[in-house]
């Protein structure tokens, strides 16, 4: 049995998933969900792989797994022996969690905005768009300090799935009316992203780098 | 002379590379200011004059920069060259986008929107600057400036605390010391509401670069704190109390 995804092609937190097995050279297959109009991952069978009702899902020998973050730990520690992905050292793991743990939880506001903005989702405009504005701050704060460092990435001397987890509420930041223009720390950090190796888009990411 | 005919600053220099482009907002215009790869910086109007796209969506090729739309290409004369769907089209001269006069000064972009006036500040010295950071903030211009006039400034690596100093060097630009070290601070008016602080430190990289860096961000970032409280909110809770106190 292959890698399977359910997947939403809109869906930046699905995105996250896709980057992942590419960029780890995976192969995969792919069930692309109706969420929207169609809310097809809502019915039963989807809230018996995931009673929280979101996508991604990710099925791996047996395994199923929600919750992007935990899905990109988890295809790191599997498949990438070397340990680069998601490191083993103490102090780059740790930070690796922390950054993890800030897509999950803080930039929850970024993927509201976008909601918001794409699908009519809940919210007010205008408190969405200050939230997800001083969560992209504190991303740019801390990659203005790790230049003066010379890093390059998030949480490691390497990129990591922290990156990954990351790049798409920045990448797709201007879906909800921020641009990148204040944005200068992360305009570097995003143009080393798209160099990876594997790297792929998804629609409102451009494809010219 | 009005806003239009003086030097604003737009962006610190390290902050567009070569073959990149930014888009940028001036006294309520859109720029795009791109970096041709021969490193030349060029700030223009951001609308390509076919479908009125951004053209700091787009990207840089060699010496010209492409809608992301249509691909059109433009040259550094702001003059269309290329029409992918037209290959062959020798493009009209009229199809072009307005570019505004460009220096580059104190580690910092500066244009611009009308003519190509005299700098209103002596050239920096030759030590150069170190890039500290841009900072956004949702206040005016002035309300920044007053900011600036009453911030402290924590020397770097000496023991004597002098008082900041802060001076007006010409134009939109500034300078805060504190004993040997000194900030070149240029403040762009993004419009009523929104300002640009764009911080660098008068000095070498062998000097700054790193600690020295990290030592003025860390003092960046509190004068944000700072600039963006509320003053009108503690005046009315004075007006409160006061009240209160009747």
């Amino acid at each position: 049995m292959p890698i399977t995804l359910y997947d939403f092609e809109l869906d930046e937190s699905c995105y996250k998933v896709r980057l992942t097995l590419s960029i780890l050279g995976l192969k995969w297959q792919t069930v692309a969900v109706d969420v929207f109009p169609g809310k097809e991952h809502l019915t039963p069978s989807f809230l018996a792989m995931n009673p929280l009702g979101r996508l991604p899902i990710l099925k791996d020998s047996g395994l199923t797994l929600h919750e992007p973050e935990a899905i990109l730990a988890y295809l790191a520690r599997a498949y990438d022996p070397a340990g680069l992905w998601l490191p083993a050292s103490p102090d780059e793991f740790g930070q690796a969690m922390q950054w993890l743990i800030f897509a999950a939880r803080d930039l929850d506001v970024a993927i509201a905005a976008r909601q918001h903005m794409l699908f009519g989702g809940p919210g007010d405009a205008g408190a969405l768009h200050d939230g997800a504005r001083k969560v992209l701050d504190v991303m740019e704060d801390h990659m203005i300090e790790r230049g003066f460092a010379a890093a390059e990435w998030f949480a490691a001397s390497n990129p990591t799935v922290a990156d990954i987890a990351l790049f798409p509420a920045f990448a797709l930041s201007r879906d909800f009316g921020i641009d990148h223009g204040e944005f200068p720390a992360l305009r570097r950090w995003s143009r080393r992203f798209r160099k990876l190796p594997g790297f792929i888009t998804m629609p409102g990411i451009p494809h010219y780098c | 002379m009005g806003k239009e005919g003086e030097w604003h600053p737009i962006s610190l220099s390290e902050s567009v590379e070569s073959g990149t482009s930014a888009g940028v907002q001036l006294l309520g215009r859109e720029l795009v200011v791109w970096r041709d790869s021969a490193g030349a910086a060029h700030t223009w109007e951001d609308r390509c004059p076919h479908r009125g796209m951004r053209l700091s969506f787009g990207f840089v090729r060699n010496d010209r920069i492409a809608c992301l739309y249509h691909g059109w290409q433009y040259d550094t004369g702001g003059q269309c060259r290329y029409i992918p769907a037209h290959p062959d089209l020798v493009v009209p001269e009229t199809i072009k986008v307005p570019v505004y006069a460009v220096r580059e000064q104190y580690g910092m972009i500066w244009t611009a929107l009308e003519g190509d006036p005299a700098l209103p500040f002596r050239s920096e010295d030759s030590d150069g600057t170190v890039p500290v950071r841009s900072l956004y903030l949702d206040c005016s211009s002035n309300s920044a400036l007053d900011a600036l006039r009453t911030a402290s400034l924590d020397p770097f690596q000496q023991s004597m605390v002098a008082e900041a100093q802060f001076r007006a060097l010409g134009g939109n630009l500034y300078a805060l010391s504190n004993g040997a070290h000194t900030l070149v601070i240029g403040i762009q008016t993004i419009s009523e509401t929104r300002t640009a602080l764009h911080i660098a430190i008068s000095g070498s990289a062998k000097r700054y670069a790193g600690a020295g860096q990290l030592h003025f961000l860390r003092w960046a970032n509190d004068l944000r704190g700072r600039a963006l409280k509320p003053a009108a909110s503690n005046l009315h809770t004075a007006a409160q109390l006061s009240a209160g106190a009747r």
